[in-house]
């Protein structure tokens, strides 16, 4: 891989060298008022990102983000209403955007989460073509985190706020401008194309960026202490043991099932086919679907496995911590924290799994 | 560019049997080739309503057609039982892993059925008529709420007469007409004439019936290896992706529908 360091005057001329080939997304800053009495503790930043589509954004908007952004990064991959076929025709959809997606502004967390979505859509014989098509045209602009949210915990998973690979160029800030790390072949290409404004990275830039990195993961460590969060190794055995314990029906009382965690959530991947009835030919919609709704178990007839509202708050434990851990052996959680911000019944899954390991583990008395 | 794994195929619907007062066997006629294995299921469009699962209830043999069996209970079904000789559905799959019929060879075969859960089984039952000398007996034990809600009713004495089959029903609440056994389909279990050593046992039903039969096999000397469980969830892609019909680490679609009850013996709630 190669680093190079990019002055912050150039950042807007990189942008423009990879719009003239693909559909950019570039994050802007939301700085919503309520934000300011939202109960944060004191000295995090309150301010949220979206990627916003770089041909219609005033320049002057874009900023580097300083963590992930508010939508989770599979928006862009399986969108929440589409169509994905209509009956008997036998003509595979096709991508309805001109130009592949190039998305700046992810973060490890985002980038963590696509191996999940990747797992879901793309593994084995049955391959969901249009996320396949949006995956591999996709040209990843992942970037270091320079600070982090209240919420965010990834290192409690031993995912860095700061990508080593899944992404095709890296931005790390570094004192006037970024180091740019060019992964894959297409972003190599890109980079031959901006020889003029890439300067290869010196020693000195790349340990300057490692300290950053160092001193970024010693404050989230820091911060994350007061939680003590169950280390990856046991998320497994914690959700199975606890499995008939009373925190399930404690934790859901406050859920009024807005489905927010889990359409916030990044490694969520549930969906519902339903068909859309017109005069000439149905349509067949692919919908994000939650599993903290009421009837996402339930069949004709009406039994329904999870029928209770504990029992759909501790499903969507069990898929995240057992089922994916079973099958593709990392948990489906990627310490982003989306779920938490989101959640008007102040539901954080950090104190849940805490607890869960707690009750497993500390003596009673 | 690959197929649309979404795309269901055409079929027609060829005939309709009415089995009870609420359930119907339709016979469809797929466009192009459409196999399936025993136990397999697909997923049913009922064109502006939505899809469904089921399982064939036909003999996958027959090639050209197959036979569903369909209670009307939602909302798929019941627009589904509306329809006419010649209308047009959609079919996508098939989908799961069904018996496997190999490991069955040389044993006797308990079959025990519970309502329209005998659907999947008629499939089962005449893949194992085809080759029936490849078993030692096929014993089919199935419970039906009443006299009327029996489904097959043609079938199942013409089963009985077969060499090396032994066919009993039972209704949990009976007719003055009905001569045969009353009570849980588990009160006709015990005393079935079964080499237990040598022997699987093959349920389908509603769970709580599952949950029960499952119970009594294991009371009566089988292991849980030798009981294979038909886990109808609510399967919608039919694909592994969708993410509603998880059993634990399993998939119901992709790693069942037929699981043995070795793989499912440590996971917790599947008979809610």
């Amino acid at each position: 891989m190669e680093t190079y360091f990019l002055k912050n005057d150039d950042l807007l001329k990189f942008y423009e060298r990879i719009a003239q080939e693909y559909e950019l997304y570039v994050p802007v800053r939301s700085r919503l008022a309520y934000k300011d009495e939202c109960g944060c503790k004191p000295g995090f930043p309150t301010d949220d990102y979206f990627l916003r589509k770089f041909s219609q954004v005033n320049k002057e908007d874009i900023v580097f983000s300083d963590y992930r952004c508010v939508e989770p990064t599979r928006a862009f991959f399986t969108h929440y209403k589409e169509e994905v076929s209509a009956y008997f025709e036998d003509a595979p959809l096709k991508e309805k955007r001109e130009r592949p997606l190039a998305l700046c502004g992810i973060k490890n967390c985002d980038i963590f989460s696509l191996k999940i979505q990747d797992f879901v859509f793309l593994e084995g014989d049955e391959t969901d073509q249009l996320y396949k098509t949006r995956r591999d045209g996709a040209l990843i602009i992942s970037s270091d985190c320079p600070h982090f949210k209240e919420v965010c915990f990834c290192r409690a998973f031993d995912i860095n706020p700061y990508p080593l690979e899944g992404f095709d160029f890296n931005l790390a800030p570094l004192n006037n401008g970024y180091l740019l790390d060019v992964a894959s072949p297409r972003a190599k290409s890109i980079a031959l194309s901006l020889k003029s404004i890439l300067i290869p990275a010196t020693l000195g830039q790349l340990s300057g960026r490692a300290a950053k990195r160092e001193s970024l993961d010693l404050r989230l460590d820091e911060h994350l202490k007061q939680y003590n969060i169950p280390k990856k190794e046991t998320l497994q055995d914690t959700v199975l043991s606890g499995y008939n314990s009373g925190i399930w029906n404690d934790e859901a009382r406050t859920c009024v099932e807005c489905n927010g965690c889990v359409f916030m959530c990044d490694t969520c991947h549930c969906f519902l086919l339903a068909d859309e009835p017109s005069a000439q030919n149905s349509k067949r919609l692919r919908l994000w679907d939650g599993c903290l709704f009421k009837n996402f178990t339930r069949v004709a007839g009406g039994a329904n496995p999870l029928r209770l509202r504990y029992m759909r708050l501790r499903n969507r434990f069990l898929k995240k911590f057992d089922f994916f851990i079973s099958n593709l052996g990392m948990q489906a959680c990627c310490g982003c924290g989306r779920c938490i911000d989101v959640c008007p019944g102040k539901i954080d899954i950090r104190r849940i799994l805490r607890k869960l390991y707690e009750e497993k583990h500390l003596p009673t008395s | 560019m690959k197929k649309n794994i979404y795309q269901p195929v055409k079929a027609v619907i060829e005939e309709i049997i009415e089995e009870s007062s609420t359930i119907k066997t339709f016979r469809l006629k797929p466009e192009g080739d459409f196999s399936f294995s025993t136990g397999q299921f697909i997923e049913l469009t009922v064109p502006g309503v939505g899809e469904a699962p089921f399982t064939p209830s036909s003999d996958p043999g027959v090639k050209g057609s197959l036979d569903l069996t369909i209670m009307n209970a939602g909302e798929v079904t019941s627009k589904l039982h509306s329809l006419r000789k010649g209308d047009a559905v959609g079919l996508r799959g098939p989908y799961g892993k069904g018996y496997p019929l190999d490991t069955f060879k040389g044993k006797d075969i308990l079959i025990v059925g519970g309502g329209v859960g005998l659907a999947p089984l008629r499939s089962l039952l005449f893949s194992l008529f085809s080759k029936i000398n490849n078993y030692n007996k096929v014993v089919l034990r199935y419970g039906a709420r009443s006299p009327k809600d029996i489904v097959y009713k043609t079938s199942l004495p013409d089963w009985a007469k077969m060499e090396r089959v032994d066919v009993l029903v039972s209704v949990d609440i009976g007719e003055p007409a009905w001569q045969g056994n009353v009570g849980l389909v588990t009160t006709i279990l015990g005393n079935a004439p079964i080499d237990f050593t040598n022997a699987v046992g093959i349920v389908c039903g509603p769970p709580i019936m599952m949950k029960f039969v499952t119970l009594k096999l294991l009371d009566i000397g089988f292991k849980p290896p030798d009981i294979y469980l038909s886990m109808e969830k609510s399967m919608s892609c039919g694909l592994g992706k969708c993410g509603h019909c998880r059993l634990g680490k399993y998939y119901a679609c992709k790693d069942g529908p037929v699981f043995t009850y070795e793989q499912l013996k440590d996971i917790q709630g599947i008979w809610d």
